[in-house]
């Protein structure tokens, strides 16, 4: 840094302390800076808003990759055993279980009764644990021992996209802030040369809800989720144009640095030194990223785990980007999934669309925890698996077998710090309609991640139209019995 | 102007006692400390359970009201003996009692809620009378006035009357208003916020050049003239209209409304007054003899999201979208948060459920999908009501495809049916080969025994069938040639009301399939009476322009101001009610408020006083005293450096390039982006003249919108937007650094730079570089920063011509010297990414 730059950036700073926000988000940064609303820890620094973060108390984990099944898996046919529900299959839907209540796609039930559907595949025990898990999932059936899992998450919301924002933002309300984003906001970024909050899709079908799902709402866009792309260039833009070398790309940064600090020097704006920040780290992505990329630096042993094939998109080298993200201080990764809404049409479906979805994600949903659990990372990293919601016992009147969408209870699993592994909890009718033990709210899931992360939901807030906002609205309680 | 201050002064501080208040008047001192010391313990660790839904053990503290009456063990606080309170009790775990369940409040907390109960329980009445629906008196709902323009020390510095209301508050704090900004920097800002489009280095110096009086006014005048200028505010109403290509939800299927984007347009440059603007938007469809074009402007409340996902009911998102058209109504004319009284009255402003479901049927009868077409049929109509523009020779085409489709469907019918005879013979003649082509799932089935098979998945082998019958497949085939055929006939989403309009219900909870009342079409009690025989779409439009109304002419100078200044006079612009700040300059808020309508309404004329102001031509430097006084600039000692918007990043870029194509609407283009963004959706990307239109015309999916946009913060347009975020990221460096399009654009500039200056050295093409891209003359270090790089990339270029070949693209560089081509593709690409190329100064 030559002596006229430090004299620069030292004005600059200058005008941070003095408070000069405009320019710089406003209102919202101008929040920010006092801290307001944020509970126990600082808030985060005007300067460098990504700067680590000291969390509300000790955390069990330091990182958390969220598989998320996009389109709500069938319980039915993947975690939860109702031999019951196959003896009864074909049958009317009892009247003790439809009185009052209101189901999705209600129109075709006006027209004949439902009929009950028994579980298209098999399910045996696996592990010490004696878990009945569904044969689409002999490598996550071997694992089972390393996961909690929970019988009776329940939502309110039986359409995809609200859903979906529920589990990400909190509210089916568009505009508030993902899980992601609050907790970039309550911890700041451990990478200096990758974003902290990372986002990866797979799957054929349509990602409902899309860029709001992990959208930073009204927190500054600094912490909003990165979505690494599914091409050559996951990262939009990361490649420089055709005919930039390295050193011609940094002749071109160079220059733009010198004339930024020129004007910077001129109007005083801070917003200009930000600008500057953004373009060294988005230089330097541009060489951390491909590297991240590269999974051909993997042995073949990793790849197998995971079923990965470097140059290739798909969950399974998602699955393996995701821990190399963790590795190199991406705090939070949420690989999306589609092709789980199994109706009874031809393009979702319990007969082959099952297999084909479980066979993408089964060997590598297994392996991102045993290659955790191998390097040493799984104590402090937390996995999650699971969908936006459930599906009914009853099947679908269609051409195909399939169910309808059902919210009254659905899977998720969890692994690693912070974690009883090999129990699972919640009780469950034998026909799989309603719970009969320990509800579990998709908010209670949003706390128990920020509990292990070490903030408090309650105190992770922000000041937004006059009113103190959060993850888990007024609702969330840690989920005691998942924790060891 | 008496009244409006009082009522500042009042929603500020504190409220006026209201008939239903269960308490004496408290101090405003009083309402603080509650405010401050004991709300957020109720609303975070309270209410989770106690609140009026839920009435846990019948106890809710969502009001004084509520906590006096308690819940099932009594009163929760009682004024006559405060520490005998239950509450109290409880937080202290004095008893069996104790709460709250997730853990105990600190000692601090409990105290000071004794020591509110000691004051009397003091609560804010507003809210409490809000609630009721009655009128709480707030400065917004008080009549416009028309305030006398305040006394001023330092009247040179006025232009126009709207600058004393500035300095006279400048002047009280003791602050000194920034010079004129320089008049290349004039320039440049008055370019780039009337027609989002940098000036030409001709136009700046043609400008300076004018020293006549009136010369900036003249190029103000200029620049309204301009068609640029009904695209640059277009897209700002397309903001508030939540404007886009396609329908949102899982589907996100493509729609067609570019025409209400251009009547937009064109309604801007005409000047069309706001009144007749907001009329023909809402309401054009039912104006007596309603142009066509008056029709096309409906289009703004079908810009509705549209669920055409299997197995829905289309009642439910039906009644969606004429909630969103309640929020939208509300918010974009009103500042009100309408949408809040949906599932029960508004907690803050006066707005009752009633009255959120009186205003909902004014929206509640449009001919559109519902639940009366949940079928097949239905989706055929899913784009109703709509109006086309096509040739009777098209519409007959049409109407023969169609009778041909339907024969040719009921062909294929029968044709099925007697193939699948012959399914049991297919099966039991296939080999371990035939098998093996098959689908898994299929090949699984046909593996096990018939008696072993599911029968539900027997349907799938009967799919398999049919599709390997070369019968089947050939006719699969030739309807779907014939359904290409269909032609192509522009039309446009419109409004239309249903012939009877259909009855509207209070939703309990906001439940669609939960009805209450029923309730007929009208406006909020706390505005100014609806006067009309038929209360419609029509009278509710006129309603809102009425001059009588409070809001709306408050709302719009707000909304117009914010985008010269990055703030509004009113910072919570989507916001007039309670919750919202109270404007910053009162006075002018209301003068601007009722300028606007003794101009009738014309926005070219509220454009072009904003702009001549003095208080706009201020200098946007940063100054450390204001910095200290004034750090969020509210005063306006200064103007704001502000980032320019997603679609204006592309079009100052373009326009620098030299590649912009000028046409103006039609339907939306496609224009470069990375690959691997579109996932089910498709780009075709646009060549030639599409491919280098402005921003406000590329193809907006909801769900996948262009990369470009969207990391400049384009809003989603899942509903309306108020204001953009102005973030600034590394992702944005990386595409101006990198992008096809930006990569472009920089030959583009280079091919400008070589053409408009042929003959000249380095120094001068840099400084010609720099001039098309800042608008302004660069310093001499800026300049020598340039040559310098320009000097190396030469040398590299010549001595390695290969490289040039791979940065230029062959159409655009066409005959120019190579080596010179690459060395100032290489310089623009530095000048289009610096800070100040994205920002108006």
């Amino acid at each position: 840094m030559t002596p006229q730059e430090k004299t620069l950036l030292h004005v600059t700073r200058r005008h941070f302390y003095s408070q000069c926000f405009v320019g710089l988000g406003g209102i919202a940064l101008g929040g920010l800076m006092g801290g307001r609303g944020f509970g126990a820890a600082a808030g985060p620094d005007l300067r460098d808003p990504l700067v680590p973060r000291a969390p509300h108390f000790a955390p069990k984990v330091k990182r958390v990759v969220y598989l998320f099944m996009a389109g709500a898996p069938s319980q039915f046919e993947t975690w939860l055993w109702r031999p019951e529900l196959r003896k009864l299959d074909g049958q009317p839907t009892p009247d003790s279980f439809l009185d009052g209540k209101r189901f999705a796609f209600m129109e075709r039930f006006t027209k004949e009764r439902p009929k009950l559907l028994g579980p298209q595949r098999d399910f045996r025990q696996h592990g010490q644990s004696g878990t009945w898990v569904s044969e689409v999932f002999p490598h996550m059936a071997s694992i089972v021992d390393d996961l909690a899992l929970v019988h009776t998450l329940r939502t309110e919301n039986f359409n995809h996209a609200p859903a979906k924002l529920v589990f990400n933002t909190g509210s089916t309300r568009f505009g508030r802030p993902s899980m992601g984003s609050w907790i970039t906001y309550g911890l700041g970024s451990e990478s200096r040369n990758l974003p902290a909050f990372v986002v990866l899709r797979s799957g054929e079908q349509n990602l409902m809800g899309g860029v709001n799902i992990w959208g930073s709402g009204f927190l500054p866009t600094t912490f909003q989720g990165v979505e690494f792309l599914r091409s050559a260039d996951p990262i939009p833009n990361l490649s420089s144009p055709p005919g930039y070398s390295t050193g011609r790309q940094s002749d071109r940064v160079n220059a733009i640095r010198e004339l930024n600090l020129a004007r910077l020097a001129e109007v005083g704006d801070p917003e200009i030194s930000t600008r500057i920040a953004s373009y060294e780290l988005a230089h330097r992505m541009q060489t951390s990223g491909p590297e991240l990329m590269d999974l051909s630096t993997e042995s073949q042993a990793t790849l197998d785990l995971y079923g990965a094939v470097p140059g290739e998109s798909n969950f399974a080298n998602n699955c393996l980007v995701a821990r190399r993200l963790l590795e190199r201080g991406t705090r939070f990764v949420q690989l999306y999934h589609t092709g789980w809404d199994h109706h009874g049409n031809r393009v979702n479906n319990l007969a082959e669309k099952l297999d084909e979805v479980s066979l993408a994600v089964d060997r590598a949903s297994a392996a991102l925890v045993t290659d955790l659990k191998q390097r040493g990372l799984l104590d402090d990293t937390l996995v999650i698996w699971g969908g936006e919601f459930g599906r009914t016992p009853m099947g679908e009147i269609q051409e195909l077998p399939g169910r309808n969408h059902h919210v009254e209870n659905f899977p998720i699993w969890f692994a690693g710090g912070g974690i009883k592994a090999g129990q699972t909890i919640g009780g469950v009718d034998e026909l799989g309609f309603f719970i009969t033990k320990d509800p579990i709210e998709v908010h209670d899931v949003q706390a128990t991640i920020l509990h292990l992360l070490g903030l408090d939901h309650t105190k992770l807030t922000f000041r937004h139209q006059g009113r103190d906002f959060r993850l888990t609205d007024v609702g969330g309680r840690v989920i005691e019995k998942l924790l060891a | 102007m008496r009244s409006l201050l009082a009522a500042l002064a009042v929603a500020s501080l504190v409220a006026v006692p209201a008939q239903a208040a269960p308490g004496p008047p408290f101090s405003p001192e009083a309402i603080r400390f509650f405010e401050s010391e004991v709300r957020p313990t109720l609303h975070t660790r309270c209410a989770q359970c106690h609140n009026d839904e839920l009435r846990t053990s019948g106890l809710s503290v969502a009001s004084r009201q509520s906590l006096l009456e308690g819940g099932n063990r009594g009163a929760a606080v009682s004024l006559e003996r405060p520490a005998e309170s239950l509450i109290l009790s409880a937080l202290r775990h004095a008893s069996g009692l104790k709460m709250p369940a997730d853990g105990r409040l600190s000692d601090r907390k409990v105290a000071a809620i004794e020591r509110w109960i000691e004051l009397g329980a003091p609560w804010p009445e507003v809210t409490a009378s809000a609630t009721a629906g009655r009128v709480a008196r707030h400065w917004s709902f008080e009549p416009v006035a028309r305030p006398e323009t305040p006394p001023v020390a330092n009247t040179d510095w006025v232009r126009n009357p709207l600058d004393r209301f500035v300095i006279s508050r400048l002047e009280e704090a003791g602050l000194e208003p920034s010079p004129e900004a320089p008049g290349a920097t004039l320039a440049k800002r008055a370019h780039l916020d009337l027609t989002g489009l940098p000036p030409s280095p001709e136009d700046v110096r043609d400008f300076l050049a004018d020293t006549d009086p009136g010369a900036y006014e003249r190029m103000v005048d200029r620049l309204l003239d301009s068609p640029r200028y009904g695209e640059r505010w277009g897209r700002h109403w397309l903001d508030i209209a939540r404007y886009a290509d396609s329908n949102g939800y899982n589907n996100d299927a493509p729609r067609k409304i570019w025409m209400y984007r251009d009547w937009i347009i064109d309604a801007l440059n005409r000047d069309l007054p706001f009144d007749q603007f907001v009329i023909e938007q809402l309401a054009g469809d039912l104006l007596p003899g309603a142009s066509r074009q008056q029709v096309v402007a409906t289009g703004f409340h079908r810009n509705t999201l549209l669920n055409l996902e299997g197995g829905i009911d289309f009642e439910q998102y039906r009644v969606e979208a004429v909630v969103d058209r309640v929020d939208v109504t509300g918010i974009a004319f009103l500042g009100l948060t309408l949408g809040c009284a949906r599932c029960h009255d508004h907690k803050y402003d006066p707005i009752s459920q009633r009255e959120f479901y009186q205003f909902f049927a004014f929206f509640n009868s449009i001919d559109e999908l519902s639940g009366d077409f949940n079928d097949q049929e239905g989706r055929a109509r899913a784009y109703e009501p709509l109006l086309e523009f096509g040739s009777d020779e098209q519409y007959l085409r049409r109407d023969a495809i169609k009778a041909q489709l339907k024969a040719m469907r009921e062909e294929q019918d029968r044709y099925e049916e007697d193939l699948l005879l012959k399914q049991p013979e297919w099966e039991a003649g296939l080999t371990e080969e035939d098998l093996a082509k098959l689908p898994l799932g299929v090949q699984r089935i046909l593996g096990k025994p018939p008696e072993e098979r599911v029968a539900g998945r027997l349907v799938f082998v009967k799919n398999a069938f049919l599709s390997q019958d070369p019968g089947v497949q050939e006719r699969r085939k030739a309807i779907a040639a014939v359904n290409k055929l269909l032609p192509e006939i522009p039309s446009t989403l419109v409004m239309r009301e249903l012939p009877e309009a259909r009855p509207t219900h209070i939703f309990l909870q906001g439940d669609f399939l939960r009805k209450g009342d029923q309730v007929e079409a009208g406006t909020p009690d706390v505005l100014p009476p609806l006067e009309a025989d038929d209360p419609n779409r029509l009278a509710l439009a006129r309603w809102i322009v009425d001059r009588r109304n409070p809001l709306t002419p408050r709302v719009a100078v707000n909304r117009i101001w914010q985008r010269y200044f990055g703030q509004g006079i009113v910072a919570t612009e989507n916001d007039f009610g309670t919750q919202g700040d109270p404007p910053s300059h009162p006075l002018l808020l209301d003068w601007l408020a009722s300028e606007f309508m003794a101009r009738d309404w014309s926005l070219k004329s509220l454009h072009r006083l904003i702009v001549t102001s003095a208080t706009y031509r201020q200098s946007s430097a940063f100054r450390a005293d204001l910095a200290s006084a004034d750090s969020s600039n509210l005063l306006l000692g200064r103007q704001n450096r502000l980032r320019v918007e997603s679609e204006i990043v592309r079009d100052v870029a373009l326009s620098a390039s030299g590649m912009l194509e000028s046409e103006i609407g039609g339907p939306s283009v496609f224009p470069a982006q990375p690959p691997g963004v579109m996932i089910r959706r498709p780009w075709p990307e646009s060549k030639g003249r599409n491919r280098y239109r402005r921003g406000l015309y590329t193809h907006f999916w909801r769900t996948s919108p262009h990369p470009g946009l969207m990391v400049f913060d384009s809003p989603d347009s899942l509903t309306l937007a108020t204001r953009r975020n102005r973030s600034n990221t590394p992702l944005q460096a990386l595409t101006l650094l990198n992008d096809t399009g930006f990569h472009e654009f920089a030959q583009g500039l280079a091919r400008r730079v070589l053409r408009e200056r042929p003959d000249s050295g380095i120094a001068e093409r840099a400084d010609h570089a720099f001039r098309v891209c800042l608008a302004r003359e660069p310093s001499a270090g800026e300049l020598r920063a340039l040559e310098r790089l320009a000097a190396t990339q030469l040398d590299e270029f010549s001595t390695h011509p290969e490289q040039a070949d791979e940065i230029l693209s062959a159409e655009i560089h066409d005959g120019l010297d190579r080596a010179q081509a690459a060395a100032w593709t290489t310089v623009a690409g530095v000048l289009m990414n610096l800070d100040e190329f994205i920002t108006r100064e």
